[in-house]
C-alpha cells in the first residue's frame, strides 16, 4: 500500500511542475513532427511507386511507418527521460523532504519502488499520448498490431531502464541539473556503445542499451532482450536503494 | 503498542544508551545517556552545532548511529525502525513539506504513509488541532513561514503518535502562535504523549519543560529538572556609584558567595550558591548602590555550562 501512496504522490508531483508538462509537450511535439514528416514522405513515395510492380509491394506500412515511428520515439525518449528522473530524489534532497519518508514507517525499498512506479506512470501517459499515430493507421490500413505492441513495449523497457538509471543519478545530488547531465550522458554513452561493437556478438553491442530494441519493432519479443532490460532496471533500483541506505549510515 | 504503554504508568519511553555519531574524526554526538518517562516534556538545549538535531534525527530513524543504542517504547530504533516510526511523530529542523501540494493533500499523504487508522478523519482532526482550517485548501508554497511550521507540526501529529520529537517547534512563529503551540504540547503531554523538543527560546523551555538536557559539543553537560538546575547557583549583577577598593573583598566575604568579578565602571558580578541578593545589597549600599540585577534564569546556567558560546 505504501508503494502505491508514494507512487501516486510522485505521479501527481510530476504534473504539478512546469518541467513535467514541458517534458510531456516536448515529447509529443517531437514525436509528432517525426510522425508527420514520415507520413508525408510515405504518401509521396507511395504515389511515385504506385505503377511500379516491384516498388509498390515494398512500401509496407510496417516497414515505412511503424518501424521509423517507434525508432524515432525511442531516440526522443533517450533525450527526455533524464528530465523526468532528475527530480525524483534531487528535489527531495534539496527541499529536505526525504526526511519525511525516512522517518515514516515505510521501508527504503518501498520509497524507491513507489517513486519509480510513479514516474513510470508518467511514461505511460507519454506513451498513451502518441497512440494517435498507430491508431490512425488502422483507419485505412491493417498494420501488424504485433509490431505496434512491440514498439510500445520497447519504449517502456528502454525508458524504464533510463528512468532507473536516472533515479540513481538523482539520488547522488541535490541539484537537478547535475542529475540531468549525469543521467543523460550515461544514457547516451550506453546507447552509442553498440556503435563500437564489432558485430552483434561483441560485448559492446550486448551491453548497449540501444541494441536490444530492433526485434521488438518487428513484432518479435525475445526473452533475452526482455531479461536484459528487466535486469538493468533491477540493478539500478537496487543501487538506488543501497545509495539511500548509505546516506543514513554515513 | 500505544495502548500497552498507556497501561504501564511511569515507564521509560525513551532510553538512550551511549549513543554516538561520528562524522569523519569529529563526534557530533558523543556517548549520550538519557531517559524520558511517559508523558514527560523534555527540552534539549545547546548552542548551534551542539548535536541536538543529530540526536533527534537518530531517535527518529533518519540517521544511523555509529555506536550505542536507542530504545523507544522498548523497541530498538536501529533494529526495528518500522515499529518505532509507527508510534513516533517527528518534526525536523526544516519542516519536510511538499510545496506543490495543498495542506490537506499533503497531510492526507502523510496520514497514509504513517499508517493513520482513518486517514481522512485524522487529517481533519489535526487541521483543527493546529488551527489550519483557514488554509487547508491552499498550496503549501503560498503559505507564510508560521503556517508552514504548523503544517510541519500537523504532519508529526497526524497519526496520533505516543512519542513526539520536535526540533525547534516554535521557530518562525510569532509570540501568539508560540503560546498556542506550547498549549498544544502541554495538552498532548497531559494525554500521555512523551515529548522531546529542542529550542533556542529559553523562556519557552522554562515554561514548558519539566526537565532539560543541556548538550555541548556532543556531550550532555547537565540534565535535571529545571528547578534543580536553577539550584546550581545564582548570580547577582550590581552597579555602584563609588566602587571603593575593598568592595570586592567585602562582597566576597558574604556567606554563600563563590566568586566576585569586577566588570569595570562600577559593575560587579557575584556568583553564589544561594540567593544572596539581600546581603549583597546591604554591603553595596555604602558604595552607593545604583542597580541590582535579580537572580539568574536558565540563560545564565546555560551560558555557564556551555562556556558562554551562545
Amino acid at each position: 500500500m505504501n508503494v502505491l501512496h508514494i507512487a501516486r504522490r510522485e505521479f501527481g508531483a510530476t504534473f504539478s511542475t512546469a518541467v513535467g508538462w514541458l517534458v510531456l509537450c516536448g515529447f509529443l511535439l517531437l514525436t509528432g513532427v517525426f510522425w508527420f514528416s514520415q507520413f508525408t514522405y510515405y504518401v509521396t513515395e507511395s504515389a511515385n511507386v504506385v505503377f511500379n510492380p516491384y516498388g509498390a509491394p515494398m512500401m509496407t506500412v510496417a516497414e515505412h511507418l511503424v518501424l521509423p515511428f517507434f525508432g524515432n520515439t525511442l531516440v526522443v525518449a533517450l533525450m527526455v527521460v533524464p528530465a523526468i528522473s532528475m527530480r525524483l530524489f534531487a528535489e527531495e534532497l534539496r527541499s529536505r523532504t526525504l526526511e519525511l519518508l525516512l522517518t515514516s514507517p515505510v521501508s527504503t525499498a518501498e520509497i524507491v519502488l513507489g517513486k519509480y512506479l510513479g514516474a513510470l506512470g508518467f511514461l505511460g501517459v507519454m506513451a498513451l499520448g502518441t497512440a494517435y499515430a498507430p491508431a490512425s493507421l488502422y483507419l485505412w490500413a491493417t498494420p501488424d498490431w504485433g509490431a505496434v505492441a512491440g514498439g510500445y513495449l520497447a519504449f517502456l523497457l528502454l525508458s524504464g531502464a533510463l528512468l532507473a538509471m536516472g533515479m540513481l543519478c538523482s539520488a547522488f545530488t541535490n541539484n537537478q541539473i547535475v542529475a540531468l547531465i549525469l543521467s543523460f550522458s550515461a544514457g547516451l554513452a550506453l546507447y552509442v556503445l553498440a556503435w563500437l561493437g564489432d558485430g552483434p556478438d561483441a560485448w559492446q553491442t550486448q551491453l548497449s542499451i540501444g541494441s536490444h530494441l530492433e526485434d521488438f519493432l518487428r513484432g518479435a519479443v525475445r526473452l533475452s532482450d526482455v531479461v536484459y532490460y528487466l535486469s538493468f532496471i533491477a540493478f539500478f533500483l537496487f543501487a538506488t536503494h543501497q545509495r539511500l541506505e548509505s546516506t543514513r549510515w554515513r | 503498542m500505544a495502548k500497552g504503554l498507556r497501561r504501564n504508568h511511569g515507564i521509560r519511553v525513551i532510553q538512550v544508551e551511549q549513543l554516538t555519531k561520528v562524522y569523519g574524526s569529529t563526534a557530533a554526538v558523543d556517548h549520550l545517556d538519557f531517559q524520558v518517562a511517559r508523558g514527560e516534556i523534555v527540552g534539549f538545549l545547546g548552542v548551534n552545532g551542539a548535536g541536538k538535531s543529530t540526536t533527534m534525527r537518530m531517535l527518529a530513524g533518519a540517521l544511523g548511529a555509529t555506536h550505542g543504542r536507542a530504545l523507544i517504547g522498548g523497541i530498538d530504533v536501529f533494529q526495528n525502525p518500522r515499529a518505532v516510526k509507527q508510534m513516533l511523530g517527528y518534526l525536523p529542523e526544516f519542516p519536510p513539506l511538499y510545496v506543490d501540494m495543498t495542506v490537506r493533500e499533503y497531510l492526507l499523504f502523510c496520514a497514509r504513509i504513517k499508517g493513520a487508522k482513518r486517514p481522512r478523519e485524522a487529517v481533519e482532526r489535526v487541521i483543527a488541532q493546529v488551527a489550519l482550517t483557514g488554509v487547508a485548501h491552499r498550496l503549501i508554497d503560498h503559505l507564510s513561514k508560521g503556517y508552514r511550521q504548523r503544517v510541519g507540526i500537523a504532519q508529526a501529529l497526524v497519526h496520533e503518535p505516543s512519542v513526539l520529537i520536535l526540533d525547534e517547534p516554535s521557530s518562525g512563529l510569532d509570540p501568539a502562535q508560540r503560546v498556542e503551540i506550547r498549549t498544544l504540547v502541554q495538552e498532548l503531554a497531559a494525554g500521555d504523549v512523551t515529548v522531546v523538543l529542542s529550542t533556542h527560546v529559553l523562556p519557552e523551555v522554562e515554561a514548558l519543560c519539566e526537565r532539560v538536557i543541556i548538550i555541548h559539543q556532543g556531550r550532555i553537560v547537565a540534565q535535571d529538572r529545571i528547578d534543580a538546575l536553577r539550584g546550581l547557583g545564582t548570580s547577582v549583577r550590581l552597579r555602584v556609584a563609588r566602587p571603593v577598593d575593598d568592595l570586592r573583598a567585602r562582597l566576597g566575604a558574604v556567606p554563600g558567595v563563590r566568586e566576585v568579578t569586577d566588570l569595570g565602571d562600577g559593575v560587579f558580578s557575584v556568583a553564589a550558591e544561594i540567593d544572596v541578593r539581600t546581603e549583597v545589597a546591604r554591603v553595596a549600599v555604602d558604595a552607593g548602590l545604583l542597580e541590582l540585577g535579580g537572580s539568574r534564569g536558565l540563560e545564565d546556567i546555560f551560558l555557564q555550562l556551555t562556556g558562554g558560546a551562545a
